[in-house]
């Protein structure tokens, strides 16, 4: 049981501390914006295009950074050597999860290691579900003859949201 | 100073500078953070240097390697200079240091998924605030406070964890299965691997899945309404346990939050004359009213 006295703290007057209540601010603003989540579309979609890094503006993603986001959604990919529709449907099964952000299996460094080292073209797919709502995203991972890649995302994405 | 301060001042005698332990034990404990996974950055240091990839969603300074390296190192040195300065001033100075080099890690496209640098900035966050408040006379609310927003932030970064998780690939099992159960070298799922069926794998992933969903849930909700002892020995109860049944990487995330619970240890306790403050004026008389 919460005691009185702990939570009191916060209404405490003996010393003011600006710093204090904006922290306490800045944490129920987060707070609301996660507890709304599963009921207002809008804010999963944001959180979708964050995870595929397809949020408008780079800064509009930036600035959602402390929003805490560990394994969430149901975030799948799958990488193919090959232009989606060039092979067989059956390599299109070969899916797999990742926590969050799954976007890393191209950008951080478990998933350059073992999609990018062969400095080939590389296509990945990410889908992400939340409740309902679906991204799907393509991404061309295009070989650089001076090394390293140029990464390009492929307009004719499936888009549920 | 109010009357439970006065009390406490008089009967529980701070000799151990407990805003200043605390700042330590959570500067030393995002140092962990930091340098868990050594080898790991270690390994990616170099990777990221040979397979840079250039995305236009970025601005250039934020994919390349020296930025990520120069955030790295800059937030250990200001985290390891702030744990161990006694000069105040620099420690303010690298607390600001701290969660500048940490705010670039978290947009920055080689470390931006990495929920290390998630849970190292909200610690850093508190950090910058406790490290403006050396020279607070009122040393008990100091702590308390520090207490408080240490619980509230785990809580939010729990309650994050829980929300994303509230769907029905959760719910079912099938997220975490793929990610933990097929294949993941960690004593937990070789031993279930190797003691299960494939089918009763399935049925335990879904039960992990759903105990994990309502645990965060809980916590998120409800571990800073808890007095600041129980949510200190709670919060770690339930950070190690994440670590301990879900892989050994974690803890890179989690260690700088354990530090955090641990603070609601240092809160000193209020006996009961502090919470009766008239009652003990008259039979003590010692008290200021």
């Amino acid at each position: 049981m919460a005691d009185s006295s702990e939570v009191s703290i916060i209404h405490e007057s003996t010393e003011r501390d600006f710093g204090f209540h904006a922290i306490i601010a800045f944490v129920l603003l987060i707070t609301t914006w996660l507890l709304l989540m599963p009921w207002f579309p809008g804010i999963a979609r944001q959180t979708l295009q964050r995870f595929h890094l397809r949020t408008p503006s780079f800064a509009v993603w930036a600035v959602q950074f402390p929003v805490p986001s560990m394994y969430n959604f149901a975030n799948q990919y799958k990488v193919e050597e090959f232009p989606p529709g060039f092979v067989m449907m059956v390599f299109d099964e070969n899916w797999r999860y990742a926590n969050h952000f799954p976007a890393r299996v191209i950008t951080f460094f478990a998933g350059r290691h073992d999609y990018l080292s062969t400095q080939t073209d590389r296509w990945f797919t990410l889908k992400s579900s939340y409740r309902g709502q679906t991204l799907e995203s393509r991404f061309h991972l295009e070989a650089q003859t001076e090394g390293g890649y140029r990464l390009i995302r492929i307009d004719d994405v499936e888009d549920s949201l | 100073m109010n009357d439970a301060d006065t009390v406490n001042a008089a009967s529980i005698p701070l000799a151990l500078n407990r805003p200043l332990a605390a700042y330590r034990i959570v500067q030393a404990a995002i140092l962990v953070t930091l340098l868990w996974k050594w080898e790991f950055f270690l390994r990616a240091n170099s990777l990221y240097a040979e397979i840079p990839i250039e995305d236009p969603f970025f601005p250039d300074w934020l994919e390349s390697v020296w930025t990520v390296r120069l955030a790295f190192w800059g937030s250990v040195l200001a985290t390891g200079i702030g744990l161990v300065t006694s000069f105040v001033p620099l420690r303010k100075t690298s607390s600001w240091f701290a969660i500048g080099s940490m705010s670039v890690l978290c947009i920055h496209q080689a470390s931006y998924n990495d929920m290390t640098f998630i849970t190292a900035w909200w610690c850093c966050l508190w950090s910058v605030w406790l490290a403006h408040r050396s020279d607070s006379k009122n040393r008990e609310l100091l702590m308390r406070r520090a207490a408080f927003l240490s619980r509230l932030i785990i809580s939010v970064i729990l309650l994050g964890g829980a929300a994303g998780k509230w769907t029905p690939e959760y719910w079912s099992g099938e997220v975490l299965y793929d990610i933990y159960f097929i294949d993941r070298d960690f004593w937990l799922f070789n031993y279930l691997r190797d003691t299960y069926e494939p089918e009763s794998l399935q049925d335990i992933a879904k039960w992990y899945s759903r105990q994990i969903v309502v645990v965060e849930t809980i916590s998120g909700i409800g571990l800073w309404a808890l007095p600041a002892r129980w949510a200190a020995l709670a919060g770690v109860l339930l950070l190690t346990g994440i670590v301990v049944l879900s892989n050994k990487y974690l803890f890179s995330v989690m260690a700088c939050l354990i530090g955090l619970a641990c603070i609601g240890f240092l809160v000193p306790r209020r006996s009961r004359i502090a919470k009766h403050p008239r009652q003990q004026t008259s039979t003590t008389g010692n008290l200021t009213v």
